[in-house]
């Protein structure tokens, strides 16, 4: 008996070996399509530069189910639910199915272990580095095909529609959110559409910045002597908190202009160079005189450091406008005892300024039903530019709007004065998000960006605290994060 | 030390002063070890009840705060409205219950044949089970994705319960336990014409209830915390469990977990179990002698 | 005659668990096996129809000068053999200390079970609470606050100790780790060391009653012999989930695992795997298979240990 059980076993384990082989020959019949970027059988898209075919009937009215994945909150989903009857209004046979996955990773996580099994959902929310990510397997949709088709479609209500995005959506956009949709290749294929943004800002004591007389920095070199002045006058303090050094180093490496990544195969990592090491030289020696710290640095938030009502504090932090709430002054009875100002971050040029652009962006996933493709197409362009879903995401979330003609809505309109450096940091964040978005810029997405962004975090977080031979351990430290990142993509 | 109670019970008399002295000093460093380590112990549970009754900005305070300043019960109401409690709840205790079961049915059968029935190549069987404990389970997230949905088992609770029934954890737990049990008993039995199975039932499995309520624990606190799992199985928010429904509904903007009711959340969670363990302790500390069955 | 029924009927015992096992754990070491041996493989590239040559270059990866695979292993290791030991005798200790009293025991055996109810964020943020060093000035002379536990440690006339924050040594970060570990390892241990005891059958006390014997007597003689399959379990899973620790790690010290400011890395093996499973799955199965040698070995040793110790 044990026998024959040993033998079914055997039989099991040859089956799978069948299997494996069944595998690799499966592999190997594709390898012909090799060098066809778009080509991956059921869709018949053409070979070279990646697009995907719209089908020529536009969406032909059939029931299908949009899977869409994001990470919002309750309060958001909310939002998203009173949104999607009014979508069902113009598209009664679409249903769409939402679920939030926590986080972003967790977004991330998620779809690409179903890309594994070919079951990704049909829209997630995204980070230029995800798609990037998702996009080994040539399954994100490039959109380009959609947003310039001029197929029209009929909606419930009778209105005749172009599917794709009309000059005056287009010029809608806010540019630098829209551009980070072709940061991915340099033939500007877009695979993302902007969500919802923000962005970092200077906050500052405003109360203690008028009583000394100081002003708000718009340069670097304003920046150190302005933190030279605060110490003189709070010598316990450290004026300066930044919150996310991997956003520092990228910042000012585009802010000098010098090398940080690039789309280029053989040379992606080119960060380490002498302007880049000098930056970093400079703010080393800051942080020796208690100029500046970060968010682990300092081990905490630094937010909690700018709101401290005793002990240590910091009079400006370097934040992302997302978590504007954070910074609001404390009360003591009701009273807050200081206003919070905001200001576009300091600049090397401040006549260009640069500041980075983060938040989530939507991309479309391949699908075997094209329909469902450009159902959640209709179901992206509808998130991304209806004014009042994009206005009261905005308010809900204290994420700027991606369109301009929001800020014309009476409603938002109304929210945005209510700002106060007291007690409505969100709207004050937004606004400022709003008039700084001539200055966003985008890194360069590849697979192997996120190992980027990770390394030279870590190495601006070290090489603020080292003394000593500060020039040859940071150089060091230069070296070994190029190292691990070509290691990580070897 | 464990007879130290026995020995009180009927050596007083002979007992003198002196050794009441001793007995006296242990039982206060016992005392006072325990508790020690209890408090220890109790902390982050401690942790989580005060952060779960935090403000936002209380908690990110950079000088943590050992008792709120104001103690906000909303985050309780936010963590009951926020998600579809109820089905996430149903299905989480249907997924747990069934799991549970089947597992140890599973286990107790398992863990009977390797400690018990003579085959060849136990020992070598055994250490092969042993063998994939040792390989990281993160790498077979993906493998098993992929088979599940070869398998057309997405969204259903077969995916939620089958993939995780045998655990090795539980099996060699119990084989070690099944071990302890004197083998007289067992050549007894088979000299009476007892029969395996019967053996099992009416010897084994009632000498071993502290264990098989410890794997009954177990299991249900798995199943019960389960995240990345029934997530990545499930599509629609009918099959959702309660640790996804509760996680994912707390956050604030666009992606920033809200911990303080995110706490909240799990301390709700949390409660049913802990009931359930309250239930059970006692069948884990009756043990064997007072449990009816004697050698 | 009633043999062979009995050979045939063990397999009959084992066959559920050998099913299931075959498709959700055999199959995936199968394939994790396949990809270690295809150089760079990345899953997400197969799906985009990329292939990979079959080769040993991820098992030489690990010695790139960049890896980060030698101090994964020392790490590890390291943990393993201090955090056992440790966390083992603390829970056999707890155990027999809870079994033999009366008053307070159901009070105190619920509040050692609490850590299982806890939170795993709740857990990582006590440790942040508790070593924490908040505003610790750049000359690493004054702080806005040390923490509770070098609060403690003045207690009794010692300096504080930089244990996580920017510029702390290796052994102050490895002890936090082990303190973490055996912190974590403790409930489970004890709860199972618990069941234990309960299941030795009552007889052999009230033997050692008779005789009167001197209770470290009944401990070593009576309580460490029944128990000791259960103490073999606990030692060797013990072993098995300290060469996978992870989770703790990140707890305490993010995804970065290595304190702030400094240049050794508190990475572990199955750290080194995570990093890996995102872009290279072939490297990371190629760690894992690494990993599953090592322990291999020492659990064979447990085993064999275990065996000759061990009383049935």
């Amino acid at each position: 008996m044990k026998k024959i059980l040993s033998i079914l076993l055997a039989v099991a384990m040859l089956l799978s070996m069948f299997a494996l082989v069944a595998c690799d020959k499966g592999n190997q019949g594709n390898q012909g399509n090799e060098g066809n970027e778009g080509n991956n059988g059921t869709d018949g898209k053409p070979a070279g530069m990646a697009s995907y075919d719209v089908p020529a009937v536009g969406y032909d009215g059939s029931a299908v189910t949009v899977v869409f994945y994001h990470s919002m909150g309750a309060k958001l989903q909310a939002v998203l639910n009173t949104y999607i009857p009014e979508f069902n209004k113009l598209y009664p046979n679409i249903t769409i199915e939402h679920s939030s996955m926590g986080d972003y990773d967790g977004v991330r996580d998620q779809i690409k272990t179903q890309l594994t099994a070919g079951a990704q959902p049909n829209i997630a929310y995204c980070y230029p580095d995800h798609v990037a990510l998702y996009n080994v397997t040539k399954k994100v949709i490039p959109l380009n095909n959609f947003i310039d088709s001029t197929i029209e479609v009929t909606d419930a209500e009778g209105n005749k529609t172009v599917l794709g995005l009309t000059e005056e959506q287009k010029a809608d956009f806010i540019e630098g959110y829209y551009k980070e949709g072709a940061a991915f290749d340099t033939v500007g294929t877009m695979y993302t559409l902007p969500m919802s943004k923000s962005t970092e800002a200077l906050y500052y004591n405003k109360t203690f910045f008028e009583k000394n007389g100081l002003s708000v920095p718009t340069t670097w070199d304003e920046m150190e002597a302005v933190c030279a002045r605060i110490k003189e006058i709070d010598p316990a303090c450290v004026p300066l908190g930044y919150d996310s050094e991997a956003n520092w180093f990228i910042t000012m490496c585009e802010q000098y202009g010098s090398p940080y990544t690039s789309l280029d195969k053989n040379d992606h990592f080119q960060f380490n160079n002498e302007t880049n090491r000098g930056f970093v030289k400079k703010f080393n020696e800051w942080f020796r005189k208690g100029y500046v710290t970060t968010e682990e640095i300092y081990g905490s938030y630094t937010s909690g450091l700018f709101t401290a009502t005793e002990g240590q504090r910091c009079y400006m932090v370097i934040g992302s406008t997302g978590g504007a709430s954070y910074q609001t002054p404390p009360t003591v009875d009701g009273q807050p005892l200081f206003e919070t100002g905001m200001a576009t971050p300091p600049q090397v040029n401040p006549a260009a300024p640069k500041v980075i652009s983060q938040g989530p962006s939507l991309c479309l996933f391949d699908s075997d039903n094209p329909q469902e493709v450009v159902a959640s197409w209709l179901f992206m362009k509808f998130l991304t530019t209806n004014v009042s879903f994009q206005a009261e995401f905005s308010m809900a979330s204290g994420y700027a709007p991606v369109i301009k003609s929001v800020q014309e809505n009476p409603t938002y309109q109304a929210w945005l004065d209510k700002a106060s450096g007291y007690n409505n940091l969100t709207a004050l964040s937004v606004k400022l998000a709003l008039s700084q978005s001539d200055a966003y810029f985008v890194s360069p997405a590849f697979n192997g960006s996120s190992k980027a962004r990770d390394e030279v975090g870590i190495l601006m977080q070290t090489a603020l605290v080292k003394t000593g031979d500060v020039d040859s351990a940071i150089e060091k430290l230069f070296k070994d994060a190029v190292g691990k990142c070509n290691f990580s993509i070897k | 030390m464990t007879h130290q109670a026995l020995l009180s019970e009927k050596n007083l008399q002979k007992v003198s002063t002196k050794q009441r002295i001793v007995k006296i000093i242990v039982q206060v460093m016992l005392y006072t070890f325990l508790c020690v380590m209890a408090l220890i112990v109790v902390f982050p549970f401690y942790w989580m009840i005060i952060s779960s009754l935090k403000s936002t900005v209380e908690y990110r305070l950079p000088v943590p705060t050992l008792f709120p300043q104001k103690i906000m019960w909303g985050n309780y109401v936010e963590a009951f409205s926020a998600a579809n409690l109820g089905r996430l709840f149903i299905n989480t205790v249907i997924v747990g219950v069934v799991s549970t079961l089947l597992s140890l049915v599973i286990t107790v059968l398992s863990a009977f044949a390797f400690a018990r029935l003579e085959f060849k190549g136990k020992n070598a069987l055994f250490g092969a089970l042993l063998a994939t404990m040792m390989i990281p389970g993160e790498l077979f997230t993906i493998t098993n994705y992929i088979t599940v949905n070869n398998f057309g088992w997405l969204d259903t609770y077969t995916v939620l319960i089958v993939p995780f029934l045998v655990s090795i954890f539980y099996i060699y737990l119990l084989r070690q336990n099944f071990m302890q049990i004197p083998n007289e008993l067992y050549l007894a039995a088979k000299v009476d014409g007892t029969g395996d199975f019967k053996y099992l039932c009416k010897v084994m499995i009632p000498l071993s209830l502290p264990t098989l309520i410890s794997i009954t624990i177990l299991k249900m606190m798995g199943a019960w915390n389960s995240y990345v799992w029934p997530r990545l199985v499930t599509k629609s928010e009918e099959m959702r469990l309660i640790t996804n429904g509760l996680r994912d509904a707390f956050t604030d903007m666009s992606g920033q977990a809200n911990i303080p009711v995110q706490m909240a959340a799990v301390a709700v969670v949390s409660f049913p179990l802990f009931l359930v363990f309250i239930f059970l302790r006692k069948y884990i500390m009756k043990g064997v002698s007072r449990s009816g069955i004697k050698g | 005659m009633v043999e062979s029924k009995h050979k045939w009927k063990a397999w009959l015992y084992l066959a559920p668990a050998i099913v299931l096992l075959l498709i959700f754990t055999v199959w995936p070491i199968i394939n994790t096996v396949r990809i270690a041996f295809l150089d760079g493989y990345n899953m997400l590239g197969a799906v985009g129809g990329e292939t990979y040559e079959f080769g040993i270059k991820n098992f030489t990866d690990v010695l790139d000068e960049y890896s980060g695979f030698k101090e994964a292993l020392i790490n590890t290791l390291l943990l393993t053999v201090v955090t056992v030991p440790l966390s083992t005798i603390l829970a056999l200790l707890i155990a027999v200390c809870l079994n033999s009293i009366r008053p307070l025991q159901r009070f105190l055996q619920t509040i050692f079970f609490l850590p299982y109810v806890t939170n795993s964020i709740a857990i990582g943020m006590v440790f942040e609470a508790m070593f924490n060093i908040i505003g610790l000035s750049p000359d690493a002379a004054s702080a806005e606050s040390w923490g509770i536990i070098n609060n403690i440690i003045g207690l009794f006339g010692m300096d504080p100790v930089n244990w996580i924050n920017v510029n702390s040594g290796y052994w102050p970060n490895f002890w936090v780790m082990v303190i973490y570990i055996v912190w974590n390892a403790l409930p489970f241990k004890i709860l199972i060391l618990l069941g234990g005891l309960q299941s030795i059958n009552k007889q052999y006390y009230d033997a050692a009653k008779v005789d009167s014997t001197p209770r470290a007597r009944v401990f070593t003689k009576i309580t460490v012999p029944l128990l000791s399959p259960m103490l073999a379990y606990v030692v060797i899973t013990g072993f098995i989930g300290g060469f996978k620790e992870y989770s703790s790690i990140v707890g305490i010290f993010g995804d970065d695992m290595k304190a702030v400011g400094t240049d050794h890395s508190l990475n572990t093996m199955v750290g080194y795997i995570y990093d890996a499973l995102g872009s290279n799955e072939g490297r990371a199965s190629a760690a894992a298979l690494i990993l599953f040698a090592i322990i291999f070995v020492v659990t064979m040793i447990n085993l064999y240990v275990s065996k000759k110790k061990t009383h049935f």
